[in-house]
């Protein structure tokens, strides 16, 4: 085919013509057709930010939403790993405990919610515990998938030249699963995220879910809004590094 | 060498089922863990059938399938549709797809206020977080699967003469069928899991509603009986939506 | 082949990827001039990157030349024309979701044949191919040779005078190759099309073709033709003959040092081209 003359945006720029055309049909109609108690415009719900800012009840309950995740996530990846490679690494209990991970992993989590509750209280405890409960189950699986293509000539290579235990583990073991590690961290990063805040917005006398029910009764859209928007903004952010990590470690490994 | 070793860990499986079972059983013998919250096996057994009739879990089992079969219809035929409409270009297809996966990155569950304010406590708002949050692998997959079919099957087409619908129906679409039956699969799962999620956090009826209103009045063993129930249902519909997309690509081949 | 007519003309064709003065442009093929006779097997050799799959596409109109133009009995070249031309790809082009005999039906409800003649005209194909016993089969089902002249019992199908087929038997072992060249001989000789055939192999090319183009490196010119004078359908003492032996040798030639020329180009372009 001759070449066609090329499009005259380049996606990027289009893509962000498509948000601002949405942002103002958002805009118009929110202010033209919309119940301010059910739906408001976009300009009003950045207004709102400067409120939901300023009462610095709400700005901690976002703080410990925040330290939420991170515990969780270090735990997740903490706990996920080891078990990952206790696991992966014996081929019998791969074959053995796997099967009962998986199954763990498809139990629908929220349903199980309220007896966090019940067993750590309404505090950041619960929070975290059912945030490890989601977020260590692909850093388990994909652990286990990186050690899993291992091949056992390069073990039998390094021990044949007198390699230890350990470093046959440092140094070829560990490096050799570290792309697949950080595509469960990123996996893990968002299931944390599910979970903690799942269990935030169950939890409606404290934290972020209180505010949650406060704006939704009170019918205050611009507020929850905002609210949501900080807290969906403080994810992509989360998402975004662990993505970015993912590629840079990737990229030294080609495959 | 590989059955024994086989049947070795299918033993070791069974016997971590009964090692937890027993375990259960001691743990709350008289004198063990409070039975508030953590209640005996037995009655939680003898509770789960109950289910099925004194304590009938059907009103609410059918509140939970309407919304999510709902949820599921409505994600298909928005997602499938959108999904069709920018695969037809690929300048389309390199503007929309990021901007979907990007969306498809922040937590949905956040939506949920929102749509509680907006739709009430009613199905309303559960049938609109399920249709958001299964939307997303629907329409991804749509595109994937129309916008990458094999190049050479369009090639040896048209060099044959096909015309553009003959080139949808006959090689796009059966190209891109297993791939968009994947999404679907995905999708079916999330929806009833977000719904589930949705019915936890602020709902009326529901499996979900079941199981928290249980919590709230401490009557931890039905709770657990109610539980168990929906982790069956959860197995059961992953297993059926699995073999429906193995079955459906399967019919393709 | 004198006195024949000329079923395909190629006329200064060139084509070019990128624009003038990009630095990146890169030249495939460069006025390539060829007349090609009614009945004729042509095969288009050359080493990697010569144009040869380049020049089979725009004959069949599936990519559009640079410069010059192509005409098929006398009509340019501006798309695919599937009364005229038909296919064999090197890759599978089979529809996996299709059985065997559904493919090639469908290969002609693509080109407009009537509902009622696909079925006999399928399994006459299929027959033709010796593969009627297979039609139920799915493509998963057979192996890479047998896949192979189901291809062709599509490209039959359709019923076209001219074949063109682009390396359609890389992928093979050599075995499978040497039997299916027989059988396309054998085809050739019944049907009389017109056949252009770009392949990597000396002996498949020498052993095949009524002429061999011979082309240079990137950017492909048409270096020299080769007359093979030997009727069709070629039997198996050709294969073991001097005569092909000879040619074989003079295409060797001819090639070597465009190969090397090939290898020269890559190794100053460096490792990151």
């Amino acid at each position: 085919m001759t070449a066609r003359r090329g499009p005259i945006m380049s996606p990027g720029l289009a893509r962000l013509g498509v948000i601002i055309l949405l942002l103002l049909i958002w805009e118009v109609g929110a202010r033209l057709y919309a119940d301010p108690l059910f739906l408001c415009p976009p300009s009003q719900a950045v207004l709102a930010l400067g409120h939901i800012f300023s009462d610095p009840k709400i700005v901690n309950a976002i703080e410990v939403t925040i330290y939420e995740v991170v515990v969780a996530f270090a735990m997740s990846v903490s706990f996920g790993m080891t078990i990952g490679l206790i696991v992966g690494l014996q081929g019998f209990t791969k074959k053995a405990i796997l099967p009962v991970i998986l199954l763990l992993y498809a139990i629908p989590q929220a349903t199980i919610l309220p007896l966090f509750i019940l067993s750590f209280g309404i505090g950041p405890a619960a929070k975290i515990a059912f945030g490890v409960s989601h977020g260590i189950f692909p850093v388990i699986v994909t652990t286990v998938a990186g050690v899993q293509n291992l091949r056992p000539s390069l073990l039998t290579a390094a021990r044949s030249m007198g390699a230890s235990r350990w470093q046959v583990f440092t140094s070829i073991v560990f490096p050799h699963m570290i792309p697949s590690f950080f595509t469960g961290m990123r996996l893990g990063m968002t299931l944390v995220l599910l979970g903690v805040l799942l269990a935030e917005l169950y939890v409606s006398t404290a934290g972020i879910g209180f505010y949650t029910r406060l704006f939704a009764e009170s019918f205050a859209p611009p507020d929850l809004f905002a609210l949501i928007s900080v807290l969906a903004a403080i994810a992509v952010t989360l998402n975004e590094l662990c993505r970015t990590a993912e590629r840079r470690f990737s990229r030294w490994h080609n495959g | 060498m590989k059955t024994s070793s086989r049947l070795a860990a299918h033993l070791v499986q069974l016997g971590i089922l009964v090692a937890v079972l027993l375990a259960w059983y001691w743990a709350t013998l008289p004198g063990g863990i409070n039975h508030l919250l953590l209640p005996p096996p037995i009655p939680v057994f003898e509770g789960f059938w109950v289910l099925f009739t004194a304590d009938s879990i059907w009103p609410d089992l059918l509140v939970t399938v309407r919304e999510w079969v709902t949820a599921v219809i409505l994600a298909a035929v928005s997602g499938c549709t959108l999904g069709y409409l920018i695969s037809r270009s690929n300048y389309a297809v390199r503007v929309f797809d990021p901007l979907l996966a990007g969306l498809y990155s922040i937590p949905a569950i956040l939506l949920f206020p929102l749509y509680l304010l907006f739709f009430g406590l009613g199905p309303g708002s559960k049938i609109a977080i399920g249709t958001t949050i299964a939307f997303f692998p629907i329409v991804l997959n749509t595109i994937a699967g129309l916008a990458y079919v094999d190049k050479a099957y369009v090639t040896a087409a048209k060099s044959m003469g096909a015309s553009d619908l003959q080139l949808f129906w006959s090689v796009m679409l059966p190209a891109a069928f297993p791939v968009v039956l994947t999404g679907l699969r995905i999708g079916c799962i999330v929806a009833f899991l977000s719904i589930l999620g949705g019915e936890t956090i602020s709902s009326l009826a529901g499996l979900g509603h079941r199981i928290v209103s249980l919590a709230e009045n401490m009557e931890t063993s039905r709770m657990f009986s109610n539980i168990l129930f929906a982790v069956l249902m959860a197995i059961v519909i992953n297993g059926i939506v699995t073999f429906a997309e193995a079955r459906g690509r399967r019919g393709m081949q | 082949m004198s006195g024949a007519q000329t079923a395909i003309r190629v006329d200064g064709v060139s084509q070019a990827f990128g624009a003038e003065g990009d630095p990146r442009r890169v030249v495939a093929l460069e006025s390539a001039s060829l007349d090609i006779a009614r009945g004729e097997l042509l095969c288009l050799i050359g080493p990697s990157g010569c144009g040869k799959s380049s020049l089979l596409n725009i004959i069949g109109g599936l990519a559009s030349p640079t410069t010059g133009q192509v005409t098929i009995d006398g009509q340019v070249v501006r798309g695919p024309s599937p009364q005229k031309v038909a296919f064999v790809f090197q890759e599978n082009t089979l529809f996996p979701w299709r059985t065997v005999i559904d493919n090639v039906k469908l290969g002609m409800a693509f080109q407009g044949v009537p509902k009622s003649e696909r079925q006999e005209r399928a399994l006459q194909s299929l027959r033709a191919v010796g593969l009627a016993d297979f039609c139920n089969h799915y493509p998963a089902q057979l192996s890479g040779g047998m896949k192979q002249r189901v291809q062709l019992a599509r490209a039959l199908g359709l019923k076209t005078e001219i074949l063109l087929m682009d390396e359609p038997f890389a992928a093979l072992d050599e075995q499978t190759r040497m039997v299916l060249g027989e059988d396309l001989s054998v085809l050739l000789a019944q049907t009389g099309k017109t056949i252009v055939f770009v392949t990597h192999s000396l002996v498949e090319a020498v052993f095949l073709a009524d002429r061999v183009a011979v082309l240079t490196a990137r950017p492909g010119k048409l270096k020299k033709l080769i007359h093979v004078e030997e009727g069709h359908p070629r039997k198996s003492n050709f294969m073991t003959s001097n005569k092909l032996g000879t040619l074989r040798n003079e295409l060797y030639e001819l090639l070597h040092e465009e190969i090397r020329k090939t290898m020269t180009l890559r190794g100053e372009a460096g490792e990151g081209a």
